[in-house]
């Protein structure tokens, strides 16, 4: 361990007053008396160049919640993959149940008991989520000539009355929202038997609504008698539903704790490995001219339905300018508009007070209009494409980059290495292509691609979208950063404590339009999300947004 | 037109036996009032597009779009009659037929031209249609060239058809009896596969599969299914099909194989992919549609003999001018998610 601070030592801390830690205390005794539904013991798994785990040991205790904690790439999948069977360590022993297994392949790992729900969900959109729930698990009839569609249907409802949920077992998956896809990967793995579940990341997809439902499931299930593994980068998570917690870093397990005896600051801490603001301090807010301007702006979807109606929004130079609100209610649309990506069906667009409601994206990009995208796969980079390319995506005509029609490859080079030192994107390699980088990754190069374009307007959605909490930080100063130097900024997110801590004024937004328009600090997280969820704040909660408003242009509460 | 068809089909949803029964109704008086030598004619032309199509609907589900389905046509048609021109015409072996072993012969180089079709894909992560398209060449080159080494020409002799079969007592059923039930043995067959090929894909096991393969190869995985032994199983099914599809044509349609131009199959496979991607992937609705181009194909020819000149080119031209019309008009083909994608277990 090279780094100072938190380390080695933390093991001997937290064991004198943590019970979960005296288990820790007693690797290589032997598993004797304890109730271990998992062990995994001394674990090292090389890829080629990395250590993604060294002598890794995790004890999972029968019917609790056990949260995997750690930023991207600390090896936490790749220990659960261990454990699914998919990857077989260089050294260490897998225990489950007291018993020793070498798994070879998941088919292992599943009847040992073991079942995985991944952060891609692995359903068959197409098919009925009974078909789902018995793929490659179908019980048959008539010897083997018919899948027994009755007994499936009645397993199914077995379960569902046993852990109660409220799955309908003939629907098409692809009609489902995604909480309700969640519970069918739960319902598939219960199906199969399942004693203990790993869940990969599992709230990364999820409204905070079906977050509270997802921690009511766990609990259910614990009360079975199930164990549960979760792996997270997120600290609420770990300290609100986990009974226990370990800590992955670089690699290496950095201890358990119970999470009772620990707080934020200090998880943050272990899981980073040096102190983390988690507050932003936002400096008063000094705004200058109004560089972006839309007025009565409306879209319509395919079928003619207005899915952004009526949004007059002023955005001043030095300003962060949050949208707030439930995903799929217009925020996407309007983006696209102000992009330039769609062209509203009403209203104008101003940009330092030209209207630019028909210019070309080029136009737009062209005349310092920065934008980081919702979908990254899909629109913020080329994945076969090596960051090389990739960097200069939006800049390709720039005479910094290009002369006489053609680009400068060495100078793009220089441009990419610097944009991998400063936004730490690992690994340092500006030849791999895009799509070999981790979520997390690739989000830190878009988002360094584009804040070093110069822009005067920062259009920001979900910026730290999977992004460990050390590189949200560094998102987020860099953010005010920009806006320190005059940057006007739009900041699209479903995270409410991010765009309550950075925005200055907070729209929120609902079936197309923004039902108002507050100061974030004059609200609490429970107005918001009444607000969200379409319901108007009582007078004294107006009161507080009619007071945020002011300065700004009115109009906006419909 | 196309908010006609929308409000068929929710009536269609509304009254399902209400539409069921009508339908029947409608089918027999459209045979009550055609005649029947054309009716019987349509089912022996239907043979190798309704085989071939149920053959590549199992490839295609599964996520091998088997565009060489045309190649496998023609192997086994050519295959099938030069074993029983060497076999013996007109012989048996064994007790059984020559014609039979005609049929298993056609069936089993079909099945090898698969298998080769499926090592390139899935092994070695060819390109599926260009794979497809070299099983096709290769096919329209070699079935000549063997039947120029063997009898001197690109047709090979003629040897004796399959006689047809009377089921007694059903023949009698009238207005379906004679066609469905006095007909030759690779109709039977056809009608069998008809019903067997929907049964797998929507009643077993191994169609579940066949179906997540070609939807999600990932989630079958995880599952714990072999993604490469469902796509190897459904490919060597298609060239089951395909190889009973076009022996049965040669064997009991044309009882020779002409190797010039197009060769006898003429395209059948290419109809036969029409026609599934027209019936959105149903192995019942693919045959249904198979009886309609090979329906315009007999009357083609019945209105040629009676002195009508309707060029064969622009008949031809039907069935993937229908496919078209219905994609846009209906548009309710949806390809498999997966379909044309290589699958490695392991890999993100």
């Amino acid at each position: 361990m090279t780094k100072p601070g938190p380390g080695t030592t933390d093991g001997a801390e937290l064991a004198a007053g943590s019970e979960v830690d005296t288990a820790d205390r007693g690797t290589g005794t032997g598993e004797a008396g304890t109730d271990l539904a998992v062990h995994l013991d001394g674990i090292t798994k090389r890829f080629p160049g990395v250590v993604a785990n060294d002598d890794v040991d995790l004890r999972v205790e029968r019917g609790s919640v056990h949260a995997l904690l750690g930023e991207n790439g600390a090896g936490k999948t790749t220990l659960m993959n261990v454990l699914y069977g998919l990857y077989e360590p260089e050294a260490g022993r897998v225990v489950v149940d007291g018993t020793e297994h070498g798994f070879g392949s998941p088919q292992d790992a599943i009847d040992a008991g073991i079942g995985m729900i991944h952060q891609h969900f692995m359903l068959v959109d197409s098919m009925t989520v009974a078909e789902n729930i018995a793929l490659g698990n179908e019980p048959t009839k008539w010897f083997g000539m018919a899948v027994d569609r009755e007994q499936i249907a009645r397993e199914i409802d077995d379960l569902c009355d046993r852990y109660g949920f409220d799955v309908d077992p003939e629907a098409t998956v692809e009609d489902l929202s995604v909480g309700v896809q969640q519970r069918v990967e739960i319902l598939k793995a219960l199906f199969r038997g399942t004693d203990v579940l790993i869940l990969d990341e599992p709230t990364a997809v999820l409204t905070p609504q079906e977050v509270e439902d997802l921690y009511d499931v766990l609990d259910e299930l614990t009360a079975q008698g199930k164990t549960v593994i979760f792996i997270t980068h997120k600290l609420e998570e770990a300290t609100h539903a986990a009974d226990a917690i370990t800590i992955l870093r670089d690699g290496e397990s950095v201890g358990t704790v119970a999470p009772e005896r620990t707080d934020r600051e200090d998880l943050a801490e272990r899981m980073v490995g040096r102190e983390v603001l988690l507050e932003v301090d936002a400096d008063p807010v000094t705004t200058g001219k109004v560089v972006l301007s839309t007025r009565n702006v409306a879209v319509e979807d395919a079928r003619g339905v207005d899915v952004v109606s009526g949004i007059d929004l002023d955005v001043r130079a030095g300003e962060i300018v949050g949208i707030a609100g439930v995903d799929g209610n217009g925020q996407a649309e309007l983006i696209e508009a102000i992009t330039g990506l769609r062209t509203p069906d009403a209203g104008t667009i101003a940009y330092e007070g030209t209207d630019i409601t028909d210019w070309s994206r080029r136009r737009r990009i062209d005349a310092g209009m920065s934008y980081i995208p919702e979908d990254r796969h899909e629109r913020g980079l080329v994945m076969p494409f090596d960051l090389v390319e990739n960097s200069i995506l939006g800049s390709q005509r720039s005479p910094e980059f290009a002369a006489d029609g053609r680009i400068d490859w060495t100078a793009v080079r220089d441009y990419t290495d610097d944009l991998i030192d400063t936004y730490d994107v690992r690994p340092p390699d500006a030849d791999a292509d895009a799509s070999s980088f981790s979520g997390g990754n690739q989000q830190k190069f878009i988002v360094g691609r584009e804040f070093e374009r110069d822009p005067s307007l920062v259009i920001a959605t979900y910026p730290t979208r999977g992004v460990d909490i050390g590189s949200t930080e560094f998102i987020h100063d860099r953010l005010l950063e920009l806006r320190r130097e005059g940057v006007a900024i739009v900041l699209v997110s479903s995270k409410l404590d991010e765009v309550q801590a950075l925005s200055d004024r907070l729209a929120v937004m609902y079936e197309g339009e923004f039902i108002d328009v507050t100061d974030p600090d004059a609200i609490t997280e429970e107005e918001l999300g009444l607000l969200m969820a379409g319901q108007q704040v009582d007078e004294t909660g107006k009161g507080a947004s009619d007071a945020g408003t002011v300065g700004t242009n009115g109009g906006e509460s419909r | 037109m196309g908010k006609r068809f929308r409000r068929t089909r929710e009536f269609i949803g509304r009254h399902p036996r209400a539409a069921s029964l009508s339908a029947v109704a409608i089918a027999l008086a459209f045979l009550w009032a055609t005649p029947a030598s054309w009716q019987t004619s349509t089912l022996r032309l239907a043979v190798p597009i309704a085989l071939a199509a149920i053959g590549g609907i199992f490839a295609e589900k599964s996520g091998v779009i088997n565009i060489g389905i045309e190649g496998l046509l023609i192997v086994s048609a050519f295959s099938s009659i030069i074993a029983v021109y060497w076999l013996g015409d007109g012989g048996a072996t064994m007790g059984v037929s020559n014609l039979w072993w005609g049929l298993l012969v056609g069936i089993l180089v079909s099945v090898l031209f698969a298998l080769i079709f499926a090592i390139v894909c899935i092994e070695f992560k060819a390109d599926q249609i260009i794979a497809g398209l070299a099983i096709w060449l290769i096919s329209l080159g070699l079935a000549p060239f063997a039947s120029r080494i063997v009898f001197g020409s690109p047709n090979t002799a003629s040897v004796a058809r399959f006689g047809s079969v009377t089921v007694p007592g059903l023949s009698e059923i009238p207005i379906v009896g004679y066609l469905l039930f006095d007909t030759e043995p690779q109709v039977y067959l056809m009608l069998a596969g008809t019903v067997a090929g929907w049964y797998l894909l929507s009643r077993t096991t191994f169609g579940r599969w066949v179906v997540a393969s070609g939807e999600n190869p990932k989630a079958l995985d995880t599952a714990g299914v072999d993604v490469r032994k469902v796509r190897y199983a459904a490919v060597l099914l298609s060239g089951v099909f395909a190889g009973l599809g076009g022996a049965g044509f040669a064997l009991g349609t044309l009882g020779t194989f002409a190797g010039g131009g197009d060769t006898a199959i003429n395209g059948r496979g290419f109809i036969a992919i029409a026609t599934y991607l027209l019936a959105n992937y149903h192995p019942v609705g693919a045959v249904l549609s198979s009886f309609l181009f090979a329906g315009l194909n007999s009357l083609q020819t019945a209105l040629q003999s009676a002195g009508y000149a309707i060029p064969t080119e622009l008949i031809r031209t039907i069935p993937h001018m229908s496919v078209i019309v219905v994609l846009v008009l209906v548009g309710r083909t949806r390809l498999p998610d997966a379909a044309g994608d290589h699958y490695e277990s392991g890999e993100d």
